[in-house]
């Protein structure tokens, strides 16, 4: 039975149906809760509100779409109705991340830099345990404030299009490439310092 | 007198992503070769994407399902009756 036909009989009362639909993007909503939260606890939360909020809304799932889609989107409603509410800090504006202007005497040609030059990363990866750098990366990750964390692991963990974001998270194109390129520059930033620490300390 | 890096915060991005028309593209890059903080940054930048993607994917935890069965079912009842979920 396809998805089309099992949408059908749950939206007619049949369990079975239902359960089905819902075993088939169980592990791929999980996934997405558990990096949206950070954590075990808050995802099993969204992944249980999610899934009641389906039974309560069933009626209203079009037929002509796509389940997994539908379902995708209340499990993202359930986050961020949990976690965007937590306190944090703003991230600072776009500009307040590019590095100082780098200065150019142009009689003289001369470059000078007008700001300490940025930390090159030295191959992170030998720099830490895999599990090592996977922990601090989640951290940092969890620590962005909500709207931030949700437009880049929509992007680059989930892989969906710009469009795509905003669509799902209702907001125009341009403020979801702010968010995500916001959320790049911040993480690199506390990535540039963890590891400039590391080498520092690998070094004396 | 002082030249400053071009601005291409709003570019920055679709450079890195490689959605970016030729042009601008090619202007990013030229810039790069001889601007060491914008090359670092757009370096950094890619590694942090690379870094940050594909965490380990866990499958629904045993416990979580066995929760589920029961409230779903609940659930369902309540709304549709029991003798529909049958």
């Amino acid at each position: 039975m396809d998805e089309r036909q099992l949408a059908q009989r749950a939206q007619a009362g049949d369990f079975e149906a239902f359960a089905e639909l819902i075993s088939a993007h169980k592990d791929r909503i999980y996934r997405l809760a558990l990096r949206l939260s950070g954590s075990r606890e808050d995802a099993e939360d969204i992944v249980q509100d999610a899934f009641l909020k389906a039974i309560d809304k069933i009626d209203q799932f079009r037929l002509e779409s796509s389940f997994g889609t539908w379902l995708y989107a209340i499990a993202l409603n359930q986050a961020r109705a949990l976690l965007a509410k937590r306190k944090q800090d703003d991230l600072r504006p776009i500009e307040d991340y590019l590095p100082g202007h780098q200065a150019v005497d142009i009689e003289s040609g001369r470059s000078e830099a007008d700001s300490p030059g940025l930390f090159e990363w030295k191959d992170p990866e030998k720099l830490f345990e895999e599990e090592e750098l996977r922990q601090i990366i989640n951290g940092l990750v969890a620590e962005l404030p909500y709207k931030y964390r949700e437009a880049f692991l929509l992007r680059y963990d989930e892989e969906l299009s710009v469009k795509e974001i905003a669509d799902v998270i209702n907001e125009s194109e341009a403020a979801t490439k702010s968010r995500i390129l916001r959320a790049r520059l911040a993480l690199r930033e506390k990535l540039s310092e963890i590891f400039e620490e590391r080498y520092d300390r690998e070094m004396s | 007198m002082t030249e400053k890096c071009p601005d291409y915060v709003n570019e920055l991005n679709d450079f890195l992503d490689g959605t970016l028309d030729a042009a601008t593209c090619a202007e990013i890059q030229k810039h790069i070769g001889h601007c060491d903080n914008c090359r670092i940054m757009v370096d950094t930048l890619r590694q942090t994407v690379t870094l940050c993607r594909g965490g380990k994917s866990e499958p629904l935890p045993a416990a979580l399902q066995a929760r589920l069965d029961g409230l779903l079912k609940a659930r369902w009842e309540q709304k549709f009756g029991r003798s529909r979920s049958q």
